[in-house]
């Protein structure tokens, strides 16, 4: 199907700043068809990215758009959200946008389960700015800041979303454009906070000077990197090791959504209910 | 029927309740002594009316989440001190670059860092010419009294609409707590003088957001209502979308001074107390000039004339005003808790190295013998 | 639906605009369809081009991994794809090993 991807961008900006073979297009592509399945308006649609290669995501999509100060993307997202709680708004950043100077934001907009899909570009590097570490960066791997070899640790973002309370979280990567399309479908369909690690290859600034500087290499490495959910759980603890698992990690319907928490807060002050106590939620601590 | 009413509150209080009465459907914010009540009052008002209020995990998100939802087209508010300004300042200045209404409260306590918490001071005044990096022209008015917590509060949110960018209201310690009665506006003389935001309203595919004349505003469309357009703090071109044109880019930040500057006018509002017969010029803003206010009917019954002009907007500063003033007057003499901030402004305004100054940095709010005393020495 | 109607009797098409020379169309294709040629003018000093149309069997594996919306496959009710042969991946395999470029000398096997 020759889909028209056109619909959706602002043709006049095109081609893309990105560079060749740049994952950040094979993302959009997805998010564009995932958009079209699941029947948004593009008015009723805001896009809000960072700052890095993954913050320009917004300037060639056709809704509202917003591309924000560094790490600070969900903090806007969720004042757009929370004055417009019918609408839908998706947040778009990079691993250090998302998990270095914004990791505070990230952890908050899982706590709050607010009803917005995350996707995190995960290049393993920072990108736009050439080569620096990222909090996903390998260690060992060369980077600009890091000449000698980065010996900063890493952790897995996934893991960093459950754990804050998100209540969809899931991962893939640009090796696969369908399943990404899928879970981000998945994502956005879900009412609550939705994350998505979206590994990405980024061969100009990471592969460069570690063995992959043609995108073929960088995806290639990504694929070695990554297992599917199903065949990681059945994994021995040195298998897991250098893996990472794919699809659907956590889902979770029953948590209360903001917004809609936000609404019984109106509704005590408006007098049509009367105040909110522990004894409203399963969870008391 | 009358358009003011009187009622008992204090100046947080009434700050929070002018933004409401104001229009105010939103606040971001984060805890932060003094201004905390603003957040804890207007997180009760704002939900009764549809509106929402957040506090957020910090000061930054805070104002992200307002600054988001000014963007979203509806009016504004985030509320702190002088270390939250300081952890804002970056956003603040995409407010600036974006164009986006937004008005923010600083309720002035000592400083710098953690300072004074639970004191007043003025220290502020310089950095909300420029809490940002990088040039832009600051909107800040400054209360000098109870009822000017409510009447600057709902001023600040229609200078925000009508040159689309934050402005700064401040308060300080002594008269965010100062709880007493206040001869505000009446509701509907509020709702009356409401002037929201400029919209486009013809077809979608002729809108540029950012394609105005060189001394206007953007005019920014609330976001999902057919109008779609991007927001972003690089350069940008009419439609939004980032640029390093050099011609676009010059008469961008000539725009962000212009559409301030040529309208004066409309952002200017001073006090002169006693100035027309007075030997003296005593200069002072905030809560300041209510001491400055009793040491001058103090020192005019003891024969000597003073009198005080009051600067109620501070940024853009009403520097022609003050250089005349300073053409009339030999004696000028500047009041403020801090180490000198306007003062600078005042040299700078009346030409003149000479202005006395009377400042203060402890914490404590100026008795009208403290001024009296200075006044006497000059 | 977004859709976009494919030129007359086209399985795959280009948007020389758009397209940055990165290779990743080419190497997904198992076909031997598409190969990158000499474009001194564009990024990298390349070009796509559709070089075998007849071979293309429809699978979408370009379009889906092309970053910059520049190929685009038609659907199954516009054009009759090709089923893969074994021809058509020696092509391939000769395209991928010679920096997804078809080589010049290349001789189609039956």
């Amino acid at each position: 199907m020759a889909f028209n991807y056109d619909n959706y961008l602002r043709v006049e900006k095109m081609p893309t700043l990105w560079c060749w073979g740049c994952g950040d297009g094979v993302i959009l592509k997805a998010f564009i068809r995932a958009v079209e399945k699941i029947g948004w308006e593009k008015d009723d649609v805001c896009i809000v990215s960072g700052i890095g290669c993954s913050g320009r995501f917004s300037s060639y999509v056709d809704f509202n758009t917003v591309h924000t100060t560094h790490g600070r993307t969900i903090a806007f997202a969720t004042g757009i959200k929370l004055a417009n709680p019918d609408k839908h708004v998706v947040c778009v950043a990079g691993d250090g946008d998302g998990l270095a100077i914004g990791g505070n934001h990230t952890i908050h907009g899982c706590r709050r389960n607010i009803d917005m899909t995350m996707i995190l570009i995960n290049n393993f590097i920072y990108g736009l700015t050439n080569s620096q570490t990222s909090p996903t960066t390998p260690q060992g791997m060369w980077t600009v800041s890091q000449k000698a070899g980065n010996i900063d640790p890493t952790f897995d973002a996934c893991e960093l979303a459950i754990a804050a309370g998100a209540s969809f979280v899931g991962r893939e990567t640009v090796n696969s454009p369908k399943r990404m399309e899928k879970l981000m479908l998945q994502a956005m369909e879900h009412r609550g906070f939705s994350f998505l690690d979206i590994q990405s290859n980024c061969h100009i600034n990471l592969g460069r000077k570690n063995k992959m500087q043609s995108a073929m290499q960088n995806l290639n490495w990504i694929d070695d990197i990554t297992v599917s959910k199903k065949k990681y759980d059945a994994m021995s603890p040195e298998e897991q090791l250098n893996l990472f698992p794919t699809g659907i990690l956590k889902q979770d319907k029953e948590v209360r959504e903001y917004c809609d928490m936000y609404e019984d807060i109106k509704k005590v002050h408006q007098g049509e209910r009367k105040k909110i106590t522990q004894d409203d939620f399963a969870k008391k601590i | 029927m009358s358009a003011t009413r009187e009622i008992i509150s204090s100046g947080n209080e009434l700050a929070a309740i002018a933004s409401v009465d104001a229009g105010c459907m939103f606040f971001g914010g984060y805890p932060l002594t003094p201004s905390s009540e603003v957040m804890h009052v207007i997180s009760d008002l704002l939900p009764k009316i549809g509106g929402a209020a957040i506090q957020m995990e910090d000061e930054i998100a805070g104002v992200a989440a307002a600054i988001g939802a000014g963007m979203s087209g509806v009016r504004t508010l985030t509320a702190t001190s002088g270390p939250g300004i300081s952890l804002k300042a970056e956003n603040l200045g995409l407010a600036q670059m974006c164009e986006v209404p937004l008005v923010v409260i600083n309720v002035m306590r000592g400083g710098p860092s953690t300072g004074l918490p639970t004191r007043v001071s003025q220290g502020d005044v310089a950095q909300a010419k420029n809490p940002s990096h990088g040039d832009y022209k600051s909107i800040t008015v400054c209360a000098g009294n109870l009822a000017e917590c409510y009447t600057e509060t709902v001023r600040a949110f229609n200078l925000a609409d009508r040159f689309m960018q934050p402005v700064f209201v401040l308060l300080d310690e002594t008269i965010g707590h100062m709880h007493a009665k206040a001869e505000i506006p009446t509701v509907e003389a509020v709702k009356a003088g409401i002037v929201p935001r400029k919209t486009f309203d013809g077809p979608a595919d002729e809108y540029l957001p950012y394609g105005v004349e060189q001394d206007q505003p953007a005019v920014l469309n609330p976001m999902f209502t057919g109008y779609r357009y991007h927001y972003t703090g690089l350069h940008h071109d009419a439609s939004g979308f980032p640029t390093e044109e050099i011609e676009t880019c010059r008469k961008l930040i000539d725009r962000l001074f212009q559409k301030v500057e040529k309208y004066q006018d409309e952002i200017e509002s001073n006090e002169e107390y006693m100035v027309d017969d007075a030997d003296i010029l005593i200069i002072g803003y905030g809560s300041a000039s209510l001491a400055i206010k009793e040491a001058i009917n103090i020192l005019r019954k003891e024969g000597i004339k003073v009198g005080m002009f009051r600067p109620i907007t501070l940024w853009p500063s009403p520097e022609t005003r003050m250089h005349e003033l300073g053409q009339k007057f030999d004696k000028v003499l500047s009041v403020e808790l801090n180490q000198g901030q306007y003062l600078e402004e005042i040299q700078r305004s009346m030409g003149r190295l000479d202005i006395n100054k009377l400042t203060k940095t402890n914490g404590r709010p100026f008795s009208p013998s403290d001024i009296i005393q200075k006044v006497k020495e000059l | 639906m977004a859709a976009m109607t494919a030129p007359e009797n086209t399985p795959v098409w280009v948007n020389t605009a758009r397209c940055k020379a990165c290779d990743i169309c080419v190497d997904a294709c198992p076909a031997g369809v598409l190969s990158m040629q000499q474009e001194p003018t564009s990024t990298l000093g390349a070009m796509i081009s559709v070089i075998a149309p007849d071979s293309c069997i429809g699978c979408n594996e370009c379009e889906l991994t092309c970053p910059d919306f520049a190929i685009y496959v038609a659907t199954k009710k516009e054009f009759k794809f090709a089923k893969l042969t074994s021809s058509s991946k020696s092509r391939q395999e000769a395209i991928e090993n010679n920096g997804y470029r078809l080589p010049e000398d290349y001789k189609e096997a039956n």
